[in-house]
């Protein structure tokens, strides 16, 4: 407003005081004593005004003679009445309405023409609802001639807005009683209306009805809506056209300026937030400046005989202008708030209404206290938005440009403080909500323990998406980080990190703006990295962890297993797992394994998992379309346990991990959970490896399968169970070293130089100081690491392992445990292989020492025999060997062929079925499978169904 | 038959002397050594002098590996090296680390030498044991075998006391040789014992064997030979042979050296053996123990017999074998797989064929590169498998140690299960047979005491042999699974497929 009063204020600087005293005689009670003063001094001047035009203008004659008699008002120079001069009264009333003292002065009766026939009607001020600053059961209909016209002003109870007017609304001028309306305007000369007109209209510019510009029918006060929109105006009718298009051009100004007088009113109310606060601020310095504007006019409406309403039309353009655009941003804002009808589309309007009461019963507790309608507030990085769009539609136009800058950069501030101290110290100071990062407080640190679903980093910190200012867009991501690693390094040993930045930006316009986020994104990414890496030593952790859960190295594992056997053979529910972890922790504590050497082995415990690996990662691989963190939690919670009677403690078996505060970001529950999975995986191929070692060691050891027997079909037979079992073996072993040495490895190697990369960009930004505390030289070092990437890489790692390890597909699932199942039933079944060998062996269960035998190994297998107490049936079978022995012996034997004939048939066809499987995927989904598909083949070799497999690989 | 007891032992003056002697004499003069292993701590005996001289060697090996000192004390340097050398060793109250190790030899001169060498400290000098009169076996089965029944119980104890030290005693390792009298009289006598003693552990063996191609020092190996020959078929679980002529053959050939020393074949059968031990020593992932290495080698318990080669050999293992090209996984592997890197001299048929291989690579390997390695060798059908089991080369990835520099990037070594191993059991039994049937040289056998009623143990060593090689034989053909049912088993597959 600035530039379109400054040329007014200087052509008038003489009477200052006129101006003041309008402008606060709208809105503030006046002392008469001022009053006194002031008129004293604007009469000498006005004579001495008037005596100079005197000459010029005739009418200035009478006219000044009277007004040196009369309120200064009257002295405009308008010809009126001398009767009305005569009787012109001033009614002024003290109210003592609450502890205040204030004079409330009705307005209106000065320039009534007929104070005749008024009566008045006492009206005491009622106490009113905060909400409802106007009364709204105020009788407005009630002007009958038995009402007494006596307009009274109240104050008003304090609102939220501090500085909000408190004055109660004046009663319309087309309540006041017919004796106080005016002159009709066709009865004046022309002179005349111009005069009325421009007193008028300076009322008007004030937001009050004039006598002949009144509000337009339809507009109620007392509606805030209607205040909101702006009065429109009505002029009485009888005015010249030539002055009418005038005044009506110049009336859009006073409904800009009513509009924003209650805008700013309504908008510095709490609820609205800072960024509103600020923005409103400004536009009442801006209003403030305009009444300035208008009191100097009037000035020079009373003084200068040149003015017209031309002339106060070309003073007002700059000015009207301005005011136009506050207002068309102001009803931007307003639409937005849906204070204000939207007239385009009220249907769209619904449909958001119901998008923000969802999302607002989503994020729960986001309600604030006076959005009663439900409807989200239009406040921070919104207004911002709202008036940066404005700056940008306007940028043709140099004066609001230069207005919207300055609004902006205004409204802009406290959003800048939140921002910095956000960005340096972590902080949220935000009463309102409107920062664009919102904190939910109610997810604590401590739930990180069972947090399955990564809730603390994913969710205490989320960008408000609808909320952030379109200058931080582009960098909002770099925003949120910046603040949750500076949270991370402050809630874990309370360093404080914060940058001691000194020259922070205030406002969105200034040009380091950008490169202050950066910075402190910089800043605060160093110092998580930092912490994380250096402090708290991640890459030792995961190294920790790989040996637990990978079992690299797993030469202790194998001793646990070896020592924790009688306890682990059990079923489930009766292991003790207190027991185990006490053997754990021997192990673990054992000098000279690698193990002992790891400084986090106190981290490890054991546990049992009832159900089984299979089964839990079917039902996490059928659950689809919910978030994963979901689909991961039924784990732990309240699944009927429909645990296999087969559980043992080695199918039940999983460690657990637990890891201190800041790097559980990392390593948080999620991701401990897929290192168990892959844990009991390994596990299980480990333990069935371990079984068929057995077997191997009983197959090479014991008597009865390593002495030749004279049987020569049975010899044939032990070689089927021999090839059997070393299928079986290369089979686990070829999956075993495919998992470990090429899934797991290699994706090891490469998280690891993930990280060593990340060290090594950070050990750079360590060495240049310069990055943090004076502000950056162009081009720094750009930090592409970052420890939201760290976290994700980590998980990608593991899902990756999980995926090429094949425990991510049902099918394969399915298909690998059949046959890992088949592999376990023959391991168990070894001794009593052994025994049926022994009994269909005719060398064995004969008296009589076989031929093939000597001397010492016959005695030693009797012995052994006698203590196992079979010698008895056998011996007395084989003292009868007759025919039947014989036949019984053949049909053992056939029996014992059939039986391997099932296992091997079985081995062979879920193999089969296996790979055909595992080439399906390796040619739609996982490459590396194909390599697991070349191992496994191996196995299968020599049966009927590697000759299929062979014909394919040529074709191939 | 003539020959007198000393012309037995003449090898161990003659190799003294700078005789061109093969390495094979050194092995047999070296009474047995027996390493024992355990799956934390393996122990290691040594009987005869060959074993014990391989077997100094190869502590040697160790200690530079793990960085130990030759007193015993870790050096400084060493102290973080991602090694279990609890394996091996155990730590005594000064916290030294012992090899858990027994020497034992008949007679006292390679011990001699071992305890004033300059690892003399290392060892627990209780782990000693020489025979009484100090006269050795001379070359002669049956006396070291005799000689066995009378000091058994002494050695025992000394294998109880080192077991029982063990956490968790996983199985034994002996490394001697078959040819002369010690190590393959007693070595045969402590299987047997062992077996009896510790049944349920692994006893793996390192055997040499004689140079079959010319007559050697030895005279009576072939004797020697059956008779040790039939221990390690049953009461071995694993052999791992080392063929004295091979042996040769690799120094002069591939090393380029004319006249190898045993201390250079030492050396290569030290490397091999640490080698072959890596996995256990830097454990990894995988075959972090003695039964899952060897289950997969050794499908059927007869065929247990392993032949290795190690690629390539380096500077520092022999100083002659400088110029070695370079090493990536493939050419390792291919290597591996020639015979003529191979430690055991086989005449391969047309129907020999691997039954299972372990490739131990060592060094910084990236395991696509194994992958695409394996893929070549089946591409090229580089080793040809057995037509009735299982088929596959299976790779052990393990580290190396920090402390012994190396000019390869990748080194190998391969155990392998080959069939054409029969053939050297068949040439040790053409010359058995030979000797046997002019009954030459066994006045000195029919004095011991294993013969002194019959020659029974001739007949019944030569029936288990026979018998090994036959079952060697019958692996190389595609009906070792079906041989009688030819016709049933094609129904049998028929019914299969309707199933």
């Amino acid at each position: 407003m600035s530039s379109g009063a400054r040329p007014v204020a200087h052509a008038d600087a003489r009477n200052p005081p006129s101006a003041a005293e309008r402008a606060s005689g709208a809105s503030r009670s006046r002392m008469s004593a001022t009053d006194a003063t002031n008129r004293n001094r604007m009469e000498r001047e006005r004579e001495r005004a008037s005596a100079a035009a005197a000459a010029a203008d005739p009418r200035y004659g009478a006219a000044a003679a009277a007004a040196s008699t009369s309120h200064k008002r009257s002295a405009s120079g308008n010809p009126r009445p001398t009767s009305r001069m005569v009787d012109e009264r001033r009614t002024e009333k003290v109210q003592v309405t609450t502890r205040e003292t204030l004079v409330a002065r009705t307005r209106s009766p000065v320039r009534r023409a007929a104070p005749e026939e008024r009566s008045r009607q006492p009206e005491p001020p009622k106490p009113r609802p905060p909400e409802m600053r106007r009364e709204p059961s105020r009788p407005l209909e009630i002007e009958k001639p038995l009402a007494t016209w006596e307009p009274v002003a109240a104050l008003l109870p304090h609102t939220t807005a501090p500085l909000a007017s408190r004055i109660s609304i004046p009663p319309l001028a087309s309540t006041a009683p017919h004796t106080l309306q005016p002159k009709p305007l066709h009865e004046l000369s022309l002179d005349a209306q111009e005069a009325v007109i421009l007193e008028d209209l300076l009322f008007v510019f004030m937001g009050f009805e004039g006598q002949y510009i009144r509000f337009a029918k339809g507009y109620n006060p007392y509606e805030e809506r209607d205040r909101l929109a702006g009065p429109t105006w009505r002029i009485l009718p009888g005015l010249d056209p030539s002055l009418q298009d005038l005044t009506q051009s110049m009336l859009r100004m006073a409904t800009h300026y009513s509009a924003l007088e209650t805008f700013v009113d309504v908008q510095s109310r709490e609820e609205f937030g800072s960024v509103n606060h600020a923005l409103c601020a400004s536009i009442r310095k801006l209003l403030h400046e305009y009444l300035v504007m208008i009191a100097q006019l009037e000035t020079q409406f009373l003084t200068n005989d040149s003015f017209t309403l031309h002339v106060l039309n070309v003073h007002i353009l700059p000015t009207s202008h301005m005011l136009h655009q506050i207002y068309a941003l102001a009803h931007e804002l307003l639409k937005r708030n849906a204070l204000l009808d939207d007239e385009t589309d009220e249907s769209s309007d619904s449909a958001d209404d119901f998008d923000h009461i969802l999302e607002q019963l989503r994020e729960g507790g986001d309600l604030v206290p006076g959005n009663m309608t439900g409807k989200k507030i239009c406040k921070g990085g919104v207004v911002l938005g709202l008036i940066t769009k404005r700056l940008e539609s306007m940028s043709g136009d140099p004066a609001a440009r230069t207005l919207l800058t300055s609004l902006l950069r205004d409204a802009s501030r406290p959003y800048m403080a939140m921002l910095n101290e956000w960005l340096h110290h972590g902080g949220i100071n935000d009463p309102h909500s409107e920062f664009l990062v919102k904190e939910q407080r109610s997810i604590r640190r401590e739930r990180l323990e069972q947090d399955y679903t990564d809730e603390y980093w994913e969710r205490r910190y989320t960008i408000r998406d609808h909320d952030v200012p379109p200058q931080l867009e582009g960098v909002k991501d770099k925003v949120l980080l910046a603040g949750k690693y500076l949270n991370v390094v402050r809630e874990c040993g309370g360093v404080d990190v914060s940058l001691q930045v000194k020259d922070v930006p205030i406002s969105f316009d200034d040009n380091r703006f950008l490169d202050n986020v950066n910075n402190a994104y910089a800043h605060a990414n160093e110092s998580l990295m930092q912490l994380l890496l250096t402090t708290h030593a991640l890459p030792a952790r995961l190294r920790s962890l790989k040996h637990y859960f990978f079992l690299d190295p797993s030469d202790y594992f194998s001793y646990f297993l070896e020592l924790g056997t009688s306890e682990l053979r059990k079923p489930v529910k009766s292991v003790n797992t207190g027991k185990l972890q006490s053997l754990l922790d021997l192990v673990l504590r054992q000098p000279g394994s690698i193990v002992s050497l790891d400084p986090f082995k106190e981290d490890v415990k054991v546990e049992m998992n009832e159900i089984t690996l299979t089964k839990s990662l079917q039902r996490v691989v059928n659950i689809t379309g919910i978030e994963q963190g979901e689909s991961l939690q039924p784990l732990s919670s309240n699944q009927p346990v429909d645990s296999d009677k087969n559980a043992s403690g080695f199918t039940s078996l999983q460690l657990d991990y637990a890891v201190p505060f800041p790097v559980s970001l990392v390593i948080s529950r999620k991701t401990v959970w897929r290192y168990q999975a892959l844990f009991r995986y390994l596990l299980s191929l480990r333990y069935l490896e371990s079984q068929l070692s057995t077997t191997w060691q009983t197959h090479t050891r014991g008597f009865v399968w390593a002495h030749t027997s004279s049987s020569r079909n049975l010899e044939i037979w032990k070689r089927r169970v021999w090839t059997l079992r070393a299928r079986m073996l290369v089979f686990v072993q070829q999956l075993l070293y495919f998992c470990t040495a090429e899934v797991i490895e290699p994706n090891w190697q490469s998280l690891m130089a993930r990280l060593r990369e990340k060290e090594a960009g950070q050990d750079s930004t360590v060495f240049s100081p310069g990055a943090s505390a004076v502000p950056p030289k162009p081009g720094a070092k750009v930090l592409t690491r970052t420890v939201d990437e760290l976290m994700q890489d980590h998980v990608d790692f593991l899902d990756t392992c999980l995926k090429e390890c094949m425990l991510t597909n049902s099918k394969l699932l399915r298909i690998h445990s059949k046959l890992m199942q088949t592999c376990t039933i023959f391991a168990t079944y070894t001794n009593w292989l052994s025994r049926e060998l022994e009994k269909a062996d005719p060398d064995l269960s004969g008296t009589t020492k076989p031929p093939t035998m000597t001397d010492d190994q016959w005695r030693q297998f009797q012995a052994v025999r006698s203590q196992k107490g079979t010698s008895a049936d056998s011996s007395a079978l084989g003292t009868d060997k007759d025919g039947d022995s014989k036949k019984d012996e053949a049909a053992r034997i056939v029996e014992l062929f059939d039986v391997i004939k099932k296992w091997e048939s079985n081995f062979s066809r879920h193999l089969q079925i296996l790979l055909d499987a595992l080439n399906h995927y390796a040619a739609t989904e996982t490459v590396v499978l194909l390599s697991l598909c070349a191992r496994l083949s191996t196995a299968n070799q020599g049966t009927e169904y590697a000759g299929l497999r062979n014909d394919e690989d040529g074709a191939v | 038959m003539l020959a007198p007891p000393n012309l037995w032992r003449g090898p161990k003056f003659a190799s003294r002397n700078g005789f061109n002697l093969t390495r094979r004499q050194r092995s047999v003069r070296l009474p047995p050594r027996r390493p024992v292993s355990r799956r934390k701590c393996r122990q290691n005996a040594k009987a005869g002098q060959c074993g014990n001289s391989i077997g100094s060697q190869f502590w040697q090996q160790l200690c530079q590996e793990h960085g130990i000192s030759q007193d015993g004390n870790l050096e400084d340097f060493a102290t973080e090296g991602g090694d279990r050398k609890d394996v091996f060793y155990y730590q005594s109250d000064d916290t030294r680390y012992i090899p858990r190790a027994i020497l034992i030899d008949l007679e006292p001169r390679v011990i001699n030498g071992i305890q004033t060498g300059p690892y003399k400290n290392i060892y627990n000098p209780e782990n000693f044991y020489v025979g009484k009169n100090g006269v050795g076996a001379g070359n002669n089965w049956g006396d070291g075998y005799q000689t066995g029944e009378l000091v058994h119980e002494e050695i025992m104890e000394m294998i109880d006391r080192e077991a029982d030290g063990s956490d968790s005693l996983e199985g034994f390792m002996m490394l001697h040789s078959i040819a002369g009298g010690t190590g393959s009289g007693l070595g045969s006598f402590l299987l047997e014992k062992l077996n009896d003693r510790f049944p349920k552990k692994i006893i793996q063996t390192y055997s040499v064997f004689p140079d079959t191609t010319n007559s050697g020092d030895v005279v009576v190996h072939p004797y020697n030979s059956m008779l040790a020959m039939r221990r390690l078929t049953q009461n071995a679980d694993s052999v791992v042979v080392l063929d004295n002529g091979a042996l040769s053959h690799i120094a002069a050939d591939r090393l380029h050296m004319q006249e190898p020393s045993f201390h250079q074949t030492n050396q290569l059968v030290s490397t091999v053996m640490s080698a072959s031990t890596t996995t256990l020593r830097y454990p990894g992932y995988m075959h972090n123990d003695l039964v899952s290495i060897l289950a997969s080698l050794i499908p059927t318990p007869r065929c247990h017999f392993l032949m290795t080669s190690y690629t390539p050999f380096t500077g520092d293992q022999v100083e002659q074998a400088k110029t070695v090209r370079k090493t990536t996984v493939l050419d390792v592997m291919r290597r591996l797989l020639q015979p003529k890197n191979r430690m055991v001299s086989t005449v391969p048929g047309k129907k020999s064929c691997y039954i299972s291989i372990l490739n131990v690579i060592q060094g910084e390997v990236d395991p696509t590169d194994v992958h695409k390695s394996l893929l070549r060798i089946r591409e090229r059908r580089l080793a040809t498998f057995i037509p009735w089991g299982p088929a596959s080369i299976q790779v052990a990835l393990t580290k190396r140690s920090p402390y012994i520099p190396m000019a390869h990037r990748v080194s190998g070594l391969m155990l392998a299960n080959h069939t054409s191993i029969a053939t050297l059991f068949k040439r040790i039994f053409r010359q058995y047979d030979g000797m046997r049937k002019r009954n030459a040289f066994l006045e000195g056998y029919k004095k011991t005491a294993p013969f002194a009623d019959n020659l029974n143990e001739f007949d019944e060593a030569k029936e288990v042999v026979t018998d090994l090689i036959a079952e060697y034989e019958a692996a190389e053909n595609p009906d070792y699974l079906n041989p009688d049912f030819g016709d049933k088993n094609d129904s049998a597959e028929a019914d299969k497929r309707m199933g």
